[in-house]
């Protein structure tokens, strides 16, 4: 759970960084974009990590030989052969395929679960920010609330409520993620709606809904996309985790985090199957961290 | 400053209620109950019904949550016309509840095996002893029914018709013992008075066994602590003195990537390599039941070795943050005008300012270091408050789940209360009223 604290305070340094300028400055082309990527070697190596996984799981059915699904009851708990290039897990499965499918369930939930809490915090964070007053402080101070209990807890608490499945994985990390993504939109915007394009727009009569989602929101993007991408890492650190403890998706899933609490039962007859899928999700996560911090660290040192 | 921490210690409070109130309505929505947990996949319908009756869960949430928050003895005196009073009655027994008569003995009552009734008498200081019993009433209907106080702390209703005839199904479950009552009120003294009741999934009181977990995770969370702080913040001071440069970029990448991977994969590693591959090690941490974690350091090493490496890379970075800021402020360019030399620099005027913002903000850490620890708990099978919290929400054990999270709430409130009054000392600009 240590990513989100992490980004929590390298977001703080990074709105104050960002907001002023990056409000000022002109579109940037494609291009420019690309060269601060390129700039930072520590984002390309994490650029080329997350590539290799997400190229794993567009080709999984390609990669794994064998179903993720087929038992084979001649090959129980076996190292890497011929046949089963990593071995086989408890039940006779074969851990690669069960890898590069595991990688398409995680790749698929982690962007969504972001995806709806940057929605849910970004309407929340809109709505308190701009209007402020009472409904700035109900909002907040139930956003508040959440945020005090621990991470986990709330994880077990919302899992064991609507059980464990993939919809209720995402709706958990959502939950749990949407405060945070609304505070940062909420101090953003309320950085922004004292502008003058905001006065002119409401001069102008636009409507509050418009003024937020066309005025604030895009001028907001920067920090918000950078915050997502460190999200993503959360994420999929966090659906691990889930996984590991019994909260994450139902068993015959292919699921990096149940394979290693699976396994982890057999490390005494079979290392070699819980080693796979730990390396796994531990070389996305630092990936994607490695990334996204490369790209934060270009792009706030040159301004 | 007072009014202050007397606010905030009531928004403690607050929140303490909410999420009480949040884990009790959530439970009752969520689908699978205590019962079928406890008596298996293969109970029948009736067994589980009669298990809720003993459980008391088959009265209204409502009167389950205020029974559990404040008690119900006082309710429930009414019903058996007797004070109701905890009592331990044999040296090894459990703490159980009785009704007391004026002249200070104090009764239970209940149903053998083809007697029917007896009433079970002590005196305090003496042996308890079992009497033939006859205080049957008559109620409405002419039935002879009576309201007393069984040997596993509940008020009963028995009909004499049927503890007769009637002797619950002992097979079915563990704390069916007796099953010929006819209504089933447990007794609860309620979490404000100190009493967070029984863990229904391991059939003993909540509070030791959350007293011996929450030392268990200390002891893990207090050693990891004692050998993060130092390392981090000595790495954190050394990437921060020169943003850039190259020690900098390896201890900001090395503890980018540490905290990265995931505890439950780290903690694999260590596994595999310092008990598998190296046999220096045990590889889980399992202890007899009441063993302190501290009288068998070794089984300890892995559990610390693993939140250390999980932890020490935000604390480090945190630090790097901070003294990055100090590093880049006029005061140090000042000093440095002034010809001060280089380490007076760094430490008397750049490092105290510079920790005060990686003290404050490791204190409001809790929250993850408590996510951690569940994690690393559940990897080695340590006995702390995380593993118990996590197996008890599995099992839907909601006395135990309850009490697990009004501690950790309390704990993460409660330290960011401490971490917002020690920036008020560390820092004198700040003022809370």
């Amino acid at each position: 759970m240590t990513m989100d604290a992490q980004t929590a305070s390298d977001r703080k340094r990074n709105m104050r960084r960002l907001s002023p300028t990056e409000l000022k400055r002109p579109k940037e082309s494609l291009r420019d974009r690309m060269s601060i990527i390129l700039r930072s070697r520590v984002a390309i190596i994490g650029l080329v990590i997350v590539l290799f996984w997400v190229w794993v799981a567009i080709f999984a059915p390609v990669i794994s030989v064998h179903d993720p699904l087929a038992q084979d009851a001649t090959a129980i708990n076996q190292g890497p052969s011929a046949q089963y290039l990593l071995g086989t897990d408890a039940l006779g499965r074969d851990v690669l395929a069960r890898l590069a499918y595991g990688s398409r369930t995680i790749l698929m939930l982690a962007p969504l679960s972001v995806l709806a809490a940057v929605i849910v915090g970004t309407f929340l964070g809109l709505v308190g920010g701009y209007f402020g007053g009472l409904v700035d402080e109900i909002v907040m101070r139930i956003l508040d609330a959440i945020m005090a209990f621990p991470t986990i807890l709330l994880y077990l608490i919302i899992i064991a409520a609507i059980g464990p499945s993939a919809i209720n994985v995402v709706i958990a990390i959502t939950f749990v993620g949407a405060p945070g993504v609304a505070r940062l939109v909420r101090s953003l915007a309320l950085d922004i709606r004292v502008r003058d394009y905001i006065r002119a727009a409401e001069l102008r009569g636009e409507s509050p809904w418009y003024i937020m989602f066309f005025e604030i929101l895009p001028n907001a993007r920067g920090p918000l996309i950078i915050d997502s991408m460190l999200r993503v890492g959360y994420a999929i650190f966090a659906i691990g985790t889930l996984g590991f403890l019994g909260l994450g998706l139902p068993p015959p899933t292919p699921d990096w985090g149940g394979m290693i609490s699976a396994a982890r039962k057999y490390i005494w007859t079979n290392p070699l199957s819980v080693l796979w899928p730990a390396l796994a999700i531990s070389s996305l996560v630092v990936g994607l961290n490695l990334f996204a911090d490369g790209l934060r660290e270009e792009s706030t040192r040159y301004q | 400053m007072a009014k202050y921490i007397l606010r905030r210690l009531g928004f403690m409070a607050l929140t303490m209620l909410l999420v009480s109130i949040a884990i009790f309505t959530i439970s009752e929505l969520a689908p699978g109950d205590v019962a079928r947990h406890i008596l298996g996949q293969f109970a029948t319908p009736e067994q589980v019904e009669l298990m809720r009756n003993q459980m008391g869960l088959n009265q209204p949430v409502y009167v389950r949550y205020v029974d559990w928050l404040v008690g119900n003895d006082w309710r429930l005196n009414g019903l058996v016309g007797k004070p109701l009073k905890q009592y331990k009655a044999t040296t090894f027994g459990d703490l159980n509840w009785w009704a007391a008569e004026p002249d200070g003995t104090l009764k239970q009552w209940k149903v053998k095996k083809g007697v029917g009734l007896v009433e079970v008498r002590v005196t305090p200081g003496g042996e308890p002893e079992e009497i033939p019993f006859d205080g049957w009433q008559v109620d409405e209907n002419g039935e002879e029914v009576f309201w007393g106080v069984d040997t596993a702390s509940h008020v009963v209703l028995w009909r004499r018709s049927s503890t007769e005839q009637k002797v619950g199904p002992a097979s079915a479950g563990r704390a069916m013992t007796e099953a010929s009552g006819e209504r089933y009120y447990p007794i609860r003294k309620g979490l404000l008075r100190g009493d967070p009741g029984i863990s229904q999934r391991t059939n003993k009181p909540v509070a030791p066994t959350l007293a011996r977990r929450l030392r268990n995770s200390f002891t893990l969370a207090g050693i990891a602590f004692l050998i993060i702080m130092p390392l981090a913040l000595l790495f954190g001071i050394l990437a921060g003195l020169q943003e850039g440069s190259r020690m900098d970029r390896v201890i900001s990448v090395l503890s980018l990537i540490t905290t990265s991977v995931p505890e439950f994969a780290s903690g694999v590693f260590l596994i595999l390599v310092f008990a598998f591959w190296l046999k220096l090690l045990p590889g889980a941490a399992v202890y007899a039941s009441d063993i302190a974690p501290w009288k068998d350091p070794k089984l300890l090493i892995l559990p610390v070795l693993t939140l250390t490496l999980v932890e020490i890379g935000y604390v480090t970075r945190m630090t790097r943050a901070s003294m990055i800021e100090v590093m880049n402020a006029p005061y140090i360019r000042t000093a440095y005008l002034k010809g001060l030399p280089y380490w007076r620099i760094v430490f008397k005027h750049a490092v105290r300012n510079a920790l005060m913002a990686p003290i404050t903000v490791i204190m409001l850490h809790v929250n993850w270091l408590v996510g951690g620890i569940v994690v690393v708990e559940s990897v080695f099978g340590y006995p702390g408050l995380g593993l118990y919290l996590l197996d008890s929400a599995l099992f839907k054990d909601i006395n135990a789940i309850e009490a697990g999270a009004m501690v950790m709430v309390a704990l993460a409130v409660g330290t960011q209360l401490i971490a917002d009054i020690l920036y008020t000392f560390l820092n004198p600009r700040i003022r809370y009223t």
